[in-house]
């Protein structure tokens, strides 16, 4: 009878010790891991939609609680007033999982500068050519005080060919990020003034 | 324990170097050696893992019951590999991009639980740690070795510097999965072959 208590003790023993250790490193490496997710994975889409080096737009950073999640948005400042926005947002339902994509909205014109696209595990050949520009660019310039949808739903977005379930969820996303910026302008202003 | 210092530090350069002569852990071996990068920083955190778990296997060889040794194992193993993980992705983020799902799997790679089982659970903490140091260092070289080979002769780079000129036509198959067996095979080869030319006893294990 003393083996299995020893077995379940000593195993348990390891156990626990080991989840300590994981916790400890998780704890102390979190920061860093998110710092270097920012630079390599935000970083060329934000690079894009700034154009200029994602180093001087990665410090720009605010986090705004929203009802269900936190929602990351990063800003650039003309004279001290700040003029875009870019909103990160899942776009729901794409075709292998969602796609997670960056909204950069002028705040002064009311209009949208563009859309990047952060991630994606899309069909090569048909959903991945989200990345491609000729998609992305029928973004430009759009009002952000209207919801975008398809041509096919009575919008301005062409889908891209064969990708229709992508093309939906970028404009999803999209819509959702137009809300966001709606409902807390307020509240993103106040946490960039707070930094 | 000093005359068994030498020759189990050396082994795992020689003897018994991981992956062609202690035939394990070939599958990252296949599966990551596209670039010679990628073969030196896997080769690398493995052996940070297989140095560690030997150590604290050792130590521990007393305590865990013969019974539960290979959960314990596996659980002391998968711990020091999540770590590495964390620590990669904090530190050198584009190489774990790259290695991907691999650097997880070295969980299940058969050369930490083959030396934890074949050595550290029978002999002390040093001198198992050693043997993890000679083991890792061994795989790391091998790893480098199949990958600088594959990405010379296939992409004309090493470490990403071109080094075969502008008129060197690469042989893209060599960057593909079948080049991998080709060239770990080929190496396996040639090694048994110059083993057999000088005599050499083969030690499996």
């Amino acid at each position: 009878m003393s083996d299995i208590v020893r077995m379940v003790v000593v195993l348990s023993l390891i156990a626990g010790f080991s989840s300590a250790a994981l916790t400890v490193a998780n704890i102390k490496l979190g920061p860093q891991i998110e710092k270097q997710t920012d630079l390599y994975v935000r970083g060329p889409a934000l690079e894009r939609l700034f154009k200029r080096p994602a180093e001087e737009v990665l410090g720009n950073k605010v986090i705004i609680h929203a009802v269900d999640q936190d929602i990351p948005v990063f800003f650039t400042k003309v004279d001290g007033v700040v003029s875009i926005l870019a909103i990160e947002a899942v776009g729901k339902g794409g075709f292998g999982g969602d796609l997670k994509i960056m909204v950069g909205v002028d705040l002064n014109a009311g209009r949208m500068i563009g859309m990047e696209v952060v991630s994606h595990s899309e069909t090569p050949g048909l959903g991945a050519r989200i990345v491609e520009i000729s998609f992305r660019k029928q973004w430009q310039g759009l009002p952000t005080d209207t919801p975008i949808a398809l041509t096919t739903a009575g919008g301005t977005i062409d889908s891209i060919s064969g990708a229709s379930t992508t093309s939906g969820a970028a404009v999803r996303g999209t819509n959702d990020a137009l809300v966001f910026v709606r409902d807390y302008k307020d509240e993103i202003l106040k946490s960039i003034s707070e930094l | 324990m000093a005359q068994k210092f030498i020759p189990t530090l050396t082994a795992g350069w020689w003897k018994r170097i991981p992956p062609f002569r202690l035939v394990l852990g070939l599958c990252p071996a296949l599966a990551v050696t596209m670039s010679a990068e990628n073969g030196l920083g896997m080769g690398l955190a493995t052996a940070f893992v297989l140095i560690l778990s030997n150590g604290a296997i050792s130590t521990l060889r007393n305590v865990i019951p013969s019974k539960v040794r290979i959960a314990s194992y596996i659980v002391i193993i998968a711990t020091l590999v999540s770590i590495v993980e964390i620590l990669m992705k904090a530190y050198f983020f584009p190489l774990a991009e790259q290695l991907g799902i691999y650097i997880p799997l070295i969980v299940v790679n058969c050369i930490v639980l083959g030396r934890a089982e074949g050595f550290a659970s029978k002999n002390p903490p040093f001198i198992s740690m050693v043997d993890g140091f000679s083991v890792g260092t061994g795989y790391a070289i091998s790893l480098t070795l199949i990958g600088s080979i594959r990405e010379i002769l296939g992409a004309g780079t090493w470490f990403g510097n071109p080094v075969l000129g502008e008129s060197f036509e690469p042989m893209a198959f060599l960057v593909t999965a079948p080049g991998a067996f080709v060239t770990i095979g080929t190496i396996l080869a040639l090694q048994n072959l110059y083993s057999r030319w000088r005599g050499e006893k083969f030690i499996q294990g």
